[in-house]
């Protein structure tokens, strides 16, 4: 017990959580780093510190909306900006438009209507740690997720003003992260693009708030992009350079980078990667998945007490219908209750009554489906990037003698 | 058995609670009642920031992001590991990673090289791979 704890590595704690490194799967909730402090953010789980890469514990889902002082950070080369001068800032429509232009933070807010959105977002590589067999990359838990209400610039408005010209084939997003490698290698800039027909561009938003505040500089400050549905990896933080391009971007982060085989849930095997059968395709939109929050099994629950089962649930697909739980390993379900709706790309929470009749040890198991009917399979998924993982996810719960 | 209380309105209330504590133990029936169990624990691993200091000027940000170096098994090649890894990122980038076989810490390497030009020497790189080889697969990696 209290090895799942939230709190389990703090100072004074019972007991540590161990190190746990593989081969096999993490079998905890979060990654198994220690809790670091890093400016503008509550103490987070450590993957690496340069670049920064921070998880988010578990206990921060049990609402709607994730604090941003907890929302969890991913940066891919170590030039990471330490301040921002806002005299010196503008965001700047580039390449193939009629009238390239520049705005600064306060042409945002004032020159274009605000609109805000309520979406996820999730690293690609969420929940990395339980792919088998392993791979590498950042050894994320379940914590690189986080949901905040974006408010902002519509991006198809900034397009529009600047004037996409005829025969462009895709916009690309640059902010202010930096490596030091040679110029022109990924190592050098981070840079993403969407194609120009995708329709997830007139759902995009260039946000200047996150949650009614401004984004902490490790998430992005002064604004970033928003694509609601899409994995985190289009969502340029510190958004500086959005540039129009008549050829299709094949830097790193594009290609190989952040790509998944073509095929259901992006299901391959190291064999056929060796035998070079996968075609491969940019990662888009997030699969739908739910999780339990609390009990998170750091506690025994007396047998005959009612509890409540806490959770959140989302889908890059649209708006999640249905959370059903399990108590016996997925044999029988039972509908959970739907917290209220945000939209159709924001968490939504759940809770169930939950009794655990007799002492003993449960299994329980929390499945979603989503409008577009998708759900979540239990078997596992692998691809080399180790993305898109979304099995059903199970939490033992030990129920004790109440008398 | 339920021992029952029966208080006059002005008795204080805490007194009673006091008789019925030391009345039960007494009796046994909290035997294992125990006292608070303590132990010494470190202060400041890490600390409550500090208010911004409020400069009302067009700067955003500040602060210096925190390095934290993590151990590294000793042994040939660790020198080549934190010169040369250390020059794009933070050795936690290895100690993160999950114990991987052999060859794909070569092709790590490799990938350090050829696909993000890290200007590693040919002799450095073997030295490299040997050491992360020597310590970090599935057979050779401590917990």
């Amino acid at each position: 017990m209290g090895t799942a704890s939230a709190f389990a590595q703090e100072p004074g704690a019972e007991k540590a959580l161990e190190s746990f490194t593989g081969p096999g799967a993490n079998p905890h909730w979060n990654s198994v780093g220690p809790y670091v402090s890093e400016p503008q953010k509550a103490p987070l789980l450590l993957l690496t510190d340069r670049p920064v890469q921070l998880e988010t514990p578990r206990h921060y889902f049990s609402t709607a909306f994730t604090p941003n002082d907890a929302f969890y950070v991913r940066w891919h080369l170590d030039g990471i900006p330490n301040n921002v001068d806002l005299q010196d800032w503008k965001l700047q429509i580039e390449g193939n438009v009629s009238k390239p232009l520049t705005f600064s933070l306060p042409d945002l807010m004032q020159k274009f209507k605000a609109v805000s959105v309520a979406a996820v977002n999730q690293c690609s590589g969420n929940s990395r740690s339980r792919l088998q067999p392993r791979v590498a990359g950042g050894q994320w838990g379940n914590g690189a997720m986080g949901n905040a209400l974006w408010t902002g610039v519509r991006l198809r408005e900034l397009l529009d003003a600047a004037g996409v010209k005829p025969g462009s084939l895709q916009v690309q997003f640059q902010g202010l992260e930096t490596g030091t490698g040679p110029k022109g290698m990924g190592s050098s800039r981070f840079l993403k693009s969407l194609d120009l027909t995708n329709p997830v561009l007139d759902e995009c938003v260039v946000a200047y708030l996150m949650n009614g505040e401004p984004l902490p500089l490790l998430n992005g400050f002064p604004v970033r992009l928003v694509v609601p549905g899409y994995f985190a990896t289009y969502w340029m933080k510190c958004l500086t350079w959005i540039r129009v391009l008549d050829t299709a971007d094949e830097n790193f982060w594009m290609k190989p980078g952040y790509r998944i085989p073509n095929t259901p849930r992006g299901n391959t095997t190291p064999e056929e990667v060796k035998a070079g059968t996968v075609n491969m395709v940019p990662i888009a939109r997030m699969p739908v998945r739910s999780f339990l929050i609390s009990p998170d099994g750091s506690s025994k629950i007396p047998a005959g007490m009612t509890v409540r089962l806490r959770g959140i649930t989302f889908s890059g697909y649209g708006r999640v219908t249905h959370v059903e739980i399990s108590d016996d390993g997925g044999k029988h379900w039972s509908a959970a209750r739907l917290g209220e709706d945000h939209g159709a790309y924001s968490f939504r929470t759940w809770e169930a009554a939950w009794t655990a009749k007799s002492p003993g040890k449960y299994t329980l198991a929390v499945r979603a489906m989503d409008e577009k009917s998708n759900t979540q399979p239990d078997e596992p998924v692998w691809n080399p990037g180790g993305y898109l993982w979304n099995r059903i996810e199970t939490q033992e719960l030990i129920a004790g003698v109440a008398a | 058995m339920k021992p029952e209380i029966r208080v006059k309105a002005r008795v204080p209330i805490f007194f009673c609670t006091f008789c019925l504590v030391a009345v039960l133990t007494g009796a046994g029936l909290y035997a294992d009642l125990q006292r608070g169990r303590y132990q010494a624990a470190t202060l400041g691993q890490f600390s409550q920031a500090a208010p911004t200091a409020g400069v009302p000027d067009s700067q955003y940000g500040g602060a210096a992001y925190p390095l934290y170096p993590p151990h590294l098994e000793a042994g040939e090649g660790q020198a080549e590991v934190e010169g040369y890894c250390s020059m794009c990122h933070s050795t936690r980038y290895i100690t993160m990673q999950p114990p991987l076989p052999a060859p794909a810490w070569e092709a790590e390497v490799t990938k350090m090289k050829k696909t993000f030009g890290a200007t590693i020497p040919d002799a450095a790189a073997s030295r490299i791979i040997q050491y992360l080889q020597a310590h970090y697969t599935p057979e050779t990696r401590k917990q």
